[in-house]
């Protein structure tokens, strides 16, 4: 039975359940029923899922248990249960984009992500809750969801952070084995810092976006929350490639190869003091100091620097703001954008509309000089490292437009704003948790040059066999 | 603004404690600056309108940072983006 199944396997990695599943200590039915299991009886309560999938997901594990007998392996991720932000598209069912005007939308193909997890015999078992439109240009409370503010596992009363809520909550809570989102600025890196749980951004165009709710073209990315850096390098080695349905594709293929990284004394890591030092929220301090030593330890050579001067926040405002707009056009001019949630969405989408083409256009110029003088950043270093997020969680009733500590904060920019300079960029991402403040888990990101998501990982995967940050669970 | 312990001085301290003028003068100059560099957030918007006209306040505020930057003519917008 499903509910004989110790916690712990809802909480192991990847590796660690396949390894299960091939020794046969228990079915692939009676881990997709578990994990159904909490997710429907947890996933409300954080308000994480948009749909559970059970019928069809224990249909497909039943079909990888014949496969798994007949010793028919698939790759890693066979007869494992995950989650997708519900702005995958997966073929008739709702695919709501967290947003009640499209509550009823149902698409006749599946999002080319979740065709290649299903390929590989992963198990789909829910869709997962996210911020309406994944954010659009902006919004204001946590409460901008068709099911309601998420809710962060480690303590109701704070944001899971977005948009990628439910597949930030559903990864921290052992809801599901891993899980799929998508960021445009700070969508997959906030939640799983918020959540305490490994949050990769791929490199622009790496993971195929068709069937995927579009909100920037030029900014949009599909990447995995997981338990773990190795976890996430299994999910993307299945999710990347070529795609000539998705205009943005680069492609490129991805393999997970940590064996084949670069001797890490060679790599030149850079950072910012002052992130660690007076940025960061005090409590998390010491925590980040130690992750500073840890990652120094992995023998890579840690030096100070800090990002090219840019408007960074103008910029990516603007081009999301331009591109959301057009993209939901047809929303606003029907009048049916008032049904969004959130105030702040209405308005910043309706004035979306009114941004100049010669701004939109500067922004877009303004661009490729940030690309050109972060490639000259890549040139001296490997990577950057800074905190993900510089506090914990905020409340859920927090405007999140308003500064949600008083303290002063230094003048020295840092690199504060490394998630819209990434973001722009087109730069992989990877955060870790690597400490609490006030009970709340903190993280760090590694950023890198473009599409070198295996040497991110391999950084990760070391620091995590030195740390265990990533094994701590929430009071459930 | 003046660092003063953040633990509550005792009654011989608080009496101990002088200043001279120019240390004041700093004081107030140094507190005068860090306020004016961090108001007050603005009130939130309380209707949609107000909400609107907040938005679109931002938007040209963007527009005018990034008028603030020069960049050359031979520079293309990414519209053909890359990472």
């Amino acid at each position: 039975m499903a509910a004989s199944l110790p916690d712990d396997i809802f909480f192991a990695s990847i590796t660690e359940i396949n390894q299960k599943l091939k020794a046969k200590e228990f079915s692939s039915v009676e881990l997709t029923r578990g994990y159904c299991a909490r997710l429907e009886k947890m996933g409300p309560r954080f308000n994480a899922l948009a749909l559970s999938l059970r019928d069809q997901a224990v249909k497909a594990a039943k079909d990888v248990d014949g496969d798994i007998k007949r010793e028919r392996f698939r790759g890693p991720l066979q007869g494992i249960p995950f989650g997708a932000k519900d702005l995958l598209a997966w073929a008739k069912h709702p695919t709501t984009w967290g947003a009640k005007p499209y509550a009823g939308q149902i698409f006749k193909e599946n999002a080319t992500v979740l065709k290649k997890l299903s390929k590989g015999g992963a198990i789909l078992a829910g869709k997962l809750a996210m911020v309406e439109l994944a954010g659009g240009p902006s919004y204001r409370y946590a409460s901008a969801s068709l099911t309601g503010p998420g809710l962060n596992p480690w303590d109701p009363t704070r944001w899971s952070g977005g948009s990628s809520s439910g597949s930030g909550i559903a990864v921290a809570a052992g809801l599901v084995a891993y899980a799929l989102g998508s960021e445009t600025s700070g969508s997959i890196l906030t939640p799983a810092a918020f959540c305490g749980v490994t949050g990769l951004r791929p490199t622009y165009g790496l993971v195929s976006r068709h069937g995927a709710m579009a909100l920037s073209w030029t900014l949009d990315k599909i990447g995995p929350l997981c338990r773990s850096a190795e976890d996430c390098g299994l999910v993307l080695h299945e999710i990347a490639g070529a795609d000539a349905e998705d205009p943005a594709s680069a492609g490129k293929s991805y393999y997970y190869a940590p064996q084949f990284a670069r001797d890490l004394k060679e790599v030149k890591v850079g950072f910012a003091p002052v992130d660690f030092s007076e940025r960061v929220d005090p409590a998390a301090r010491p925590d980040f100091a130690k992750a500073l030593e840890t990652v120094r330890s992995l023998g890579v050579q840690l030096q100070e620097t800090k990002l090219p001067d840019f408007p960074y926040g103008p910029v990516i405002g603007t081009i999301i703001s331009a591109e959301a707009s057009t993209i939901f056009e047809s929303l606003i001019q029907s009048g049916g954008v008032n049904e969004l949630a959130d105030q702040k969405q209405i308005a910043g989408l309706k004035a979306g509309l009114e941004i100049p083409a010669k701004d939109y256009l500067k922004a877009m110029r303004i661009r490729s000089l940030i690309q050109e003088k972060i490639r000259e950043v890549f040139d001296e270093y490997d990577l950057l490292i800074a905190p993900t997020r510089f506090g914990p969680a905020p409340k859920i009733t927090q405007p999140l437009d308003r500064p949600s500590s008083d303290r002063p904060m230094p003048k020295e920019p840092g690199m504060s704003a490394l998630i819209p300079a990434g973001n722009l960029a087109g730069l992989p991402a990877l955060s870790l948790p690597c400490g609490f403040a006030d009970g709340m888990p903190m993280a760090m990101q590694i950023v890198g040059r473009p599409f070198s998501e295996n040497l991110l990982l391999t950084v990760g995967k070391f620091f995590q066999e030195r740390t265990d940050w990533h094994k701590r669970r929430p009071k459930l | 603004m003046v660092q003063m312990s953040q633990e509550p001085a005792t009654r011989n301290e608080k009496r101990e404690t002088k200043f001279t003028r120019r240390q004041l003068a700093i004081a107030l100059s140094t507190s005068a600056i860090v306020l004016a560099q961090t108001p007050p957030p603005p009130p939130l918007p309380q209707n949609p309108d107000e909400e609107l006209k907040t938005v679109r306040d931002a938007i040209h505020q963007n527009a005018e940072q990034l008028a603030k930057v020069e960049v050359p003519m031979s520079t293309e917008p990414a519209v053909h983006f890359r990472a």
